[in-house]
């Protein structure tokens, strides 16, 4: 299927659905198709919230409800609808802003809890309110709209319209990438260089934002607002649409709630057995179709197009490869005669409880040099690095970066400066390893275009011999290769300092000769490499100067040579081979 | 009529409550690391069902019989059926999986008994005592006793007592646990049909004085989370702040209104999740 054959199958697909209350199908009237899209609006931040980033959100209906009630009294007072409506979103998304402050930073199962209690919250204190709210019975709307039901139709249209467009331009590119990286990983999303506080509180209130644009919609239209529109409910209720629809793709909302809404309906007869309808397609979906109907219909489509591919060629045409001087090899270092520092390490200690895991440790490191860590299990190499990192908070001592003090910075700020790669790399699976390799550089290059990024993180791959990888999942290519390409990520941009954390382990003889050439081009580059390992031999002929810890302390700092014939060294770590 | 001592009354009846809730979600938290949305259903399922038995004439003794067995098989069915095979999902796709278990119960316990609220004759009768200028009906008296003895009992099984610390070791380190001849599968059923019974246990007790609907259960379940989470997922702590939360919640009651106790618990129930939350980072994921 080609490009343009694709924009006019989903163009018909649109029209046909903007056409398809006025088919004669059964119960699905313009009125419902209201409804269901106005409602579709409110799901898409859901989605956003729940879907893209991976925070389960038990209570987002409360949006939708803050939004229309204060629309709701400000019209009733008087105000023109524009006024009220406006001022009711306004109301809900400074609302949004200030409870993602704190909701954010919550954890999993902990988020789900805060959110729903909110969603209780909301419906209490509106119950709690008669005179303010209406009490239990709510509000009416002092007059309506009067647009018939076809006018109304066409308003849901055009803003879902709207909506599904501007969500298209909010995920286009690398704030996708982000997402997918945010919603499987926090740590390594920071470690990549995102401020993931700042990503999860913009997408949390830009979420809170279409769930209360779907809201006012929707309370103006059918003209009330009760207790139960912002309660548990209702946004569990909402949750399930967005699950049973698809979460974390762009129609799944939209299928969700029409599915749902025409489901009620045409079922109308058996209201009783309403909530068991709901209840089991929930309960089915979350078992066993984790990607909702959308996600049903996409792997149908993908088998058709496999088996369909077989007569056609596959093969995608491969990017063009031009790599620009500047961005693999114009930011390497000349060594200087003088040599600074890249990364100097004064009397670092680290406790956790009554355990001193790191004692008192100096080092500095300069540019084109390999500095290895090397010590036996529970010495403290590993915590050294995950302080160098910022991913553990130290107790005393003080770190810079080429000159500067990054102590108190945040990983995602001393990620712009230092690349680090991880024991078990921490790819995304279902990603290709070139957007695997593309999130990293979305963050060292942001003033540079898509193609740009696209070329330097290819740049990237082949330079150090990975690019015929660069477009499979990561899934399928073997995990001693996801530890190169954990590296390939970590050193995007030359930058100054490398953590290495184990990258040797797990690695056969080949792939660790690969390795050697990889982390000695990082030095001959001008960087300052911290390795740890555990491989002995791979240490003693890579390293220019090895530092041995024991205990948390360390116990010798020096050229292999040195190291090696060093007592202490003798006596606590190589012990067992003298 | 005292005010004061009405207000400790009914706090207490609402302390049991939130104890032997509390109790029960702890006890599965500790042993498999699951947040059990679906547990509040054993308590609306338990209630419903004996409502339904003693209307259609089975013997009240009977109809409570029926009601703990099914509340617990609910609780068991949903690990062996459901969670057991799933025990490597991500833990936020179980936490929906049991939240999908709520919504399927809920619904059918709609279709079963209609939107109405149901209820039961109770299984103490007698006059009811006057203690202190405040009255309580034998029921009641039960349900503060019962609700004390139970919880406090499961607490201290859970802590004390050889296979109770067999349970909460194998949440610990399920593997560990297996090599030092736990039967994991086993211990976890245990602890979800225990916790079943209990939520079973708060109902029967407490139906027959306040009534239940088919869409109890999600709000029992936060309400037992917000002991459990007040006591740190820690047994016996979860039965004392169960208590206290019972009380608090009725001065609320007594003094601002009833239509204040849900914000005021809810909003309570937010900043105990951020409070227990402060110390975990990026996600709650492992580290690097």
């Amino acid at each position: 299927m080609n490009f343009v054959t694709t924009w006019i199958i989903a163009g018909a697909a649109t029209l046909l659905a903007i056409a398809s209350p006025y088919l004669g199908i059964a119960d699905w009237t313009p009125g419902l198709a209201t409804v269901s899209a106005f409602v579709a609006v409110s799901l898409m931040g859901l989605n956003l919230v729940f879907g893209y980033c991976g925070m389960l959100v038990l209570g987002q209906a409360a949006f939708a409800a803050i939004a229309a009630y204060a629309c709701f009294m400000i019209f009733n007072a008087g105000a023109p609808i524009f006024v009220g409506a406006l001022v009711g979103l306004g109301l809900a998304v400074v609302a949004a802003r200030l409870l993602a402050t704190v909701f954010i930073r919550l954890p999993g199962i902990y988020l789900a809890i805060g959110t729903l209690g909110l969603a209780y919250v909301i419906e209490g204190v509106t119950r709690a309110l008669p005179g303010v709210t209406g009490g239990a019975s709510g509000m009416v709307l002092r007059a309506q709209l009067q647009l018939g039901d076809n006018g109304w139709y066409a308003i849901a249209v055009a803003l879902l319209l709207i909506a599904v467009v501007s969500m298209c331009l909010l995920l286009k590119g690398s704030t996708a990438r982000s997402l997918q990286l945010l919603r499987r990983d926090e740590l390594a999303t920071e470690v990549a260089g995102i401020d993931v506080t700042r990503l999860k509180v913009k997408m949390f209130t830009i979420g809170a934002t279409y769930t209360a644009v779907g809201g006012i919609a929707l309370s103006q239209y059918v003209t009330v607002v009760s207790p139960e529109m912002g309660g548990a409910s209702m946004s569990l209720e909402y949750l399930a649409m967005v699950i049973i629809g698809g979460a974390g793709s762009l129609l799944g909302p939209i299928v969700g709630s029409v599915i749902v809404h025409w489901l009620f309906a045409a079922s109308g007869a058996a209201q009783k057995y309403e909530l068991l309808v709901f209840g089991a397609s929930f309960f089915l979906v979350v078992l066993f179709a984790p990607r909702g109907v959308v996600g049903l219909v996409e792997g149908l489509i993908a088998r058709i197009s496999t088996w369909r591919a077989v007569s056609l060629s596959t093969a995608e045409a491969p990017l063009a490869v031009t790599v620009s001087q500047t961005s693999a090899a114009g930011r390497r270092l000349d060594l200087p005669s003088k040599i600074e520092a890249s990364l100097v390490i004064e009397a670092v200690t680290k406790n956790f409880g009554g355990v001193t895991a790191v004692k008192s440790v100096s080092l500095n490191v300069y540019p084109g040099e390999i500095v290895a860590l090397l010590g036996p299990n529970g010495a403290g190499k590993s915590t050294l690095l995950n302080v160098l990192s910022g991913i553990e908070t130290m107790d005393s001592g003080s770190i810079s970066l080429s000159g500067q003090a990054i102590s108190a910075l945040p990983i995602h700020e001393r990620s712009k400066m230092m690349g680090r790669s991880f024991q078990v790399p921490r790819l995304i699976g279902d990603m290709s390893v070139l957007q695997n390799v593309l999130v990293r550089v979305d963050q060292i290059f942001p003033e540079k275009s898509e193609t740009e990024r696209l070329e330097i993180a290819t740049a990237q791959l082949k330079s150090l011999g990975l690019d015929q990888y660069a477009h499979a999942r990561a899934q399928e290519i073997t995990i001693g290769l996801h530890k190169l390409i954990d590296i390939a990520r970590a050193s995007v941009g030359n930058l100054p300092v490398m953590l290495l954390d184990e990258p040797g382990v797990g690695l056969s003889g080949q792939e660790l000769e690969r390795l050697r050439a990889i982390i000695t081009r990082l030095r001959d580059g001008g960087a300052a490499v911290v390795v740890v390992d555990h491989n002995i031999q791979f240490i003693l002929s890579l390293a220019d100067r090895i530092l041995v810890m024991e205990g948390g302390a360390q116990i010798a700092l020096g050229s292999a040579d040195q190291v090696m014939a060093d007592k202490h060294v003798q006596r606590a770590y190589l012990g067992a081979f003298s | 009529m005292n005010a004061l001592s009405q207000t400790i009354i009914s706090g207490l009846f609402g302390g049991a409550v939130y104890a032997l809730l509390g109790i029960g979600l702890v006890l599965v938290y500790r042993t498999s690391h699951v947040l059990n949305l679906a547990h509040g259903e054993s308590y609306a399922v338990a209630g419903i069902t004996a409502a339904a038995a003693t209307s259609h004439g089975l013997p009240l003794v009977w109809s409570i019989v029926l009601a703990l067995v099914l509340s617990s098989l609910l609780s068991m069915a949903l690990y062996r059926v459901v969670l057991g095979p799933r025990g490597h999902w991500p833990m936020s796709t179980l936490v929906l999986i049991t939240l999908g278990a709520a919504f399927l119960v809920r619904g059918v316990l709609n279709a079963a008994i209609g939107p109405d609220p149901v209820s039961f004759a109770p299984l103490f009768r007698g006059p009811p005592l006057r203690i202190l200028g405040g009255i309580i009906p034998l029921q009641g008296l039960m349900l503060i006793i019962f609700g004390f003895v139970l919880s406090l009992g499961a607490a201290m099984f859970l802590q004390h007592s050889r296979l109770g610390k067999q349970l909460l070791a194998t949440a610990e380190n399920p593997r560990a646990a297996q090599l030092l001849g736990i039967n994991v599968e086993r211990a976890r059923l245990i602890a979800f049909g225990l916790s079943g019974l209990l939520a079973g246990a708060a109902a029967v007790l407490l139906v027959p004085l306040v009534s239940v609907d088919y869409q109890a259960g999600l709000s029992m379940t936060l309400r037992g989370f917000v002991a459990a989470a007040i006591g740190g997922m820690m047994p016996t702590r979860v039965v004392v702040s169960g208590f206290l939360l019972g009380i608090f919640e009725a001065a609320i009651g007594s003094y601002l209104g009833a239509l204040y106790q849900d914000p005021v618990m809810f909003g309570i129930l937010i900043v105990v999740a951020v409070w227990q939350s402060r110390m975990i980072r990026f996600g709650g994921a492992r580290r690097a």
